[in-house]
């Protein structure tokens, strides 16, 4: 008895011990392990022990939440250094909420050739918050509803629009028709259909009018055949005149050398002028000086007989 | 029957007799002497479970006189009800587990699946289950022939003896309760969470990683030091208080309830004040 109750407390020693130390390793205990400091704003739904995830797999573990002293949060998360490959100098991490479940730290590398991430980095997380759209997209919905309700409300414009388009298609079914609809009584309708009628008999008469229009233009004796004719006379008219033009050129031409040949004349004539002008002067000039000399002729008046 | 509760006083009277044929015996101090004696002795009691508890931690009541006694208690405490205890365990935590797996997964929520089922399983049930399995089947039981060894005179036999009826008879029922809970406890909670995996993810090695972490998660240090304590706590309940009230079992003349049932009323109260506090203490 005694040693069947040794036996059996040895067992249940093994057992415990055991199961304390499957506890230690399940909680990382023995696991070698890098730190990632996480910088967030905010650390709500953030629990120590829950785990960063890598493509779904769990690649860390929350170690320690704490406050900076510039009033973010530090998130500590223990990485096992077989797993810390995955996290590279490029990764991004993530911080979602979903509306059902608690948070989730996510980690991405885009580029797995870049550096790996060295010991104790720290790394911005970025946030996702589906709960924080919810009240948005209640005041969206709620917004939509109201509108919805304006539309379909009894005196709304869609409702009353709709009730035009009944009227309007139940006139189109009527007796009168789209004409009806359109003029708004039988007797605008009854004359538009009068009016018609005239029109197409004058639409007739018409035809008859241009068949008539079209001997007397493009007849043997109509307007085109005559129109030709004189269109040829006045080719030999344009021609003559060309000639004619060709001539009053020459004759330009002429005047234009006299008009050059009168300039030179006119510009000798101001230098013979200048001369005869220099020469009265003289001649003035002479006579002031005999004036002066002279001793008798004072008297300047002029008597004419 | 305490003839005293029948008993009806009219104001500015004498207290008469609730009826003629009934025995007009009384306790002379009313409800505050009821009281007096209730609190004397729930004293009395717990200075013999502190007694009980320095016996079971001192060395001499482990000499080598009193181990073949020892060890007789403790496997005839435990081994009788491991199979059956972990035949049962084991089924209704696969019906247990089957439920949680399948309602869960109808929700979409099967990654919650398996804390919750660790959670309450294994942090929960199966340690209140296996207390009081041991004590129906064990501690409540030898309480009774504490009880019966009283009334025969054994007690003071053995005190004549010059041996001490506290070491040899009560430390190792009260030694074998405690060792039963613990052991059914944790055989019953590896046996669960051996199922859990084998329901979850069947007969293969490859989500052990994952299996394991999720363990881990649910066994942080405080979860885990509730659950021994509470563990501890509720195997200390269901072995000393069935034998505490055993000795305190007043016999004199008056009639009372049974001792036993006594006992297993206190032994559920205390129990529920335990695995409240535990609940505090994991969810609070």
């Amino acid at each position: 008895m005694a040693f069947k109750a040794a036996l059996l407390m040895l067992l249940v020693a093994l057992l415990l011990s055991a199961s304390v130390a499957y506890l230690l390793y399940a909680r990382g205990v023995f696991e070698r392990t890098q730190k990632l400091v996480l910088l967030s704003d905010d650390s709500e739904g953030v629990v120590v022990g829950m785990d960063m995830t890598f493509s779904g797999f769990a690649l860390g573990r929350v170690n320690r939440v704490e406050l900076s002293p510039d009033g973010n949060v530090r998130i500590l998360v223990d990485v096992p250094r077989r797993d810390a490959h995955w996290l590279r100098q490029s990764s991004v991490f993530t911080m979602e909420r979903g509306l059902v479940g608690g948070t989730r730290i996510r980690a991405f590398s885009g580029v797995l050739t870049d550096p790996p991430l060295p010991d104790g980095a720290e790394r911005r997380v970025l946030r996702g918050d589906a709960t924080a759209e919810v009240p948005r997209l209640l005041n969206a919905a709620r917004d939509l509803l109201a509108n919805l309700q304006a539309m379909t409300a009894a005196d709304s414009a869609l409702n009353t629009s709709l009730a035009h388009v009944q009227d309007v298609t139940g006139r189109l079914k009527g007796p009168q028709g789209a004409l009806g609809l359109l003029l708004g009584n039988e007797a605008d309708a009854r004359k538009l259909i009068a009016t018609l009628d005239r029109t197409n008999a004058l639409l007739a008469r018409l035809d008859g009018l241009a068949a008539k229009a079209d001997t007397q233009v493009f007849g043997d004796q109509g307007v085109m055949p005559e129109t030709r004719a004189t269109v040829v006379q006045l080719n030999g008219l344009l021609a003559d005149a060309r000639a004619s033009l060709k001539k009053v050129d020459a004759v330009l031409q002429e005047a234009q050398t006299i008009a050059v040949n009168t300039r030179e004349g006119t510009a000798d004539l101001a230098a013979l002028r200048a001369e005869a002008e220099s020469s009265l002067r003289k001649v003035e000039h002479l006579v002031n000086q005999i004036n002066r000399k002279w001793p008798f002729a004072r008297d300047t008046e002029i008597k004419l007989p | 029957m305490w003839p005293g509760r029948w008993r009806r006083v009219i104001p500015g009277g004498f207290p008469r007799r609730y009826h003629d044929r009934m025995n007009p015996v009384t306790s002379p101090q009313g409800w505050p002497g009821r009281v007096r004696r209730r609190v004397r002795r729930a004293w009395g009691m717990l200075h013999t479970s502190a007694l009980v508890l320095a016996l079971l931690l001192s060395p001499s009541s482990y000499r080598r006189e009193n181990r073949a006694t020892l060890a007789r208690h403790v496997y005839l405490g435990t081994a009788p009800l491991l199979p059956w205890f972990t035949v049962l365990v084991a089924l209704a935590s696969l019906v247990v587990i089957r439920i949680v797996v399948v309602t869960a997964a109808s929700y979409g929520l099967s990654q919650y699946a398996l804390e919750m089922v660790v959670r309450v399983l294994v942090l929960e049930l199966i340690p209140l289950t296996a207390a009081l399995f041991v004590a129906v089947r064990c501690t409540l039981p030898a309480g009774v022939e504490l009880v019966a060894l009283r009334g025969r005179g054994g007690f003071e036999a053995l005190r004549a003896r010059g041996v001490d009826p506290l070491v040899t008879e009560v430390v190792p029922r009260v030694l074998a309760g405690l060792f039963a809970v613990v052991t059914l406890a944790a055989v019953s909670c590896v046996v669960s969470l051996v199922l859990a995996y084998l329901v979850v993810h069947g007969l293969t090695h490859a989500a052990f990683d994952s299996y394991t972490r999720k363990v881990g998660q649910v066994f942080n240090p405080a979860v885990t030091l509730i659950f021994s304590l509470k563990t501890v706590f509720f195997s200390l309940a269901v072995s000393l208080i069935p034998m505490v009230s055993s000795l305190h079992d007043p016999g004199s003349g008056k009639v009372q309830a049974l001792p036993e049932l006594q006992g297993l009323v206190r032994m559920f109260l205390l129990i529920l004040l335990i695995e409240v506090a535990s609940l505090m203490g994991n969810y609070y």
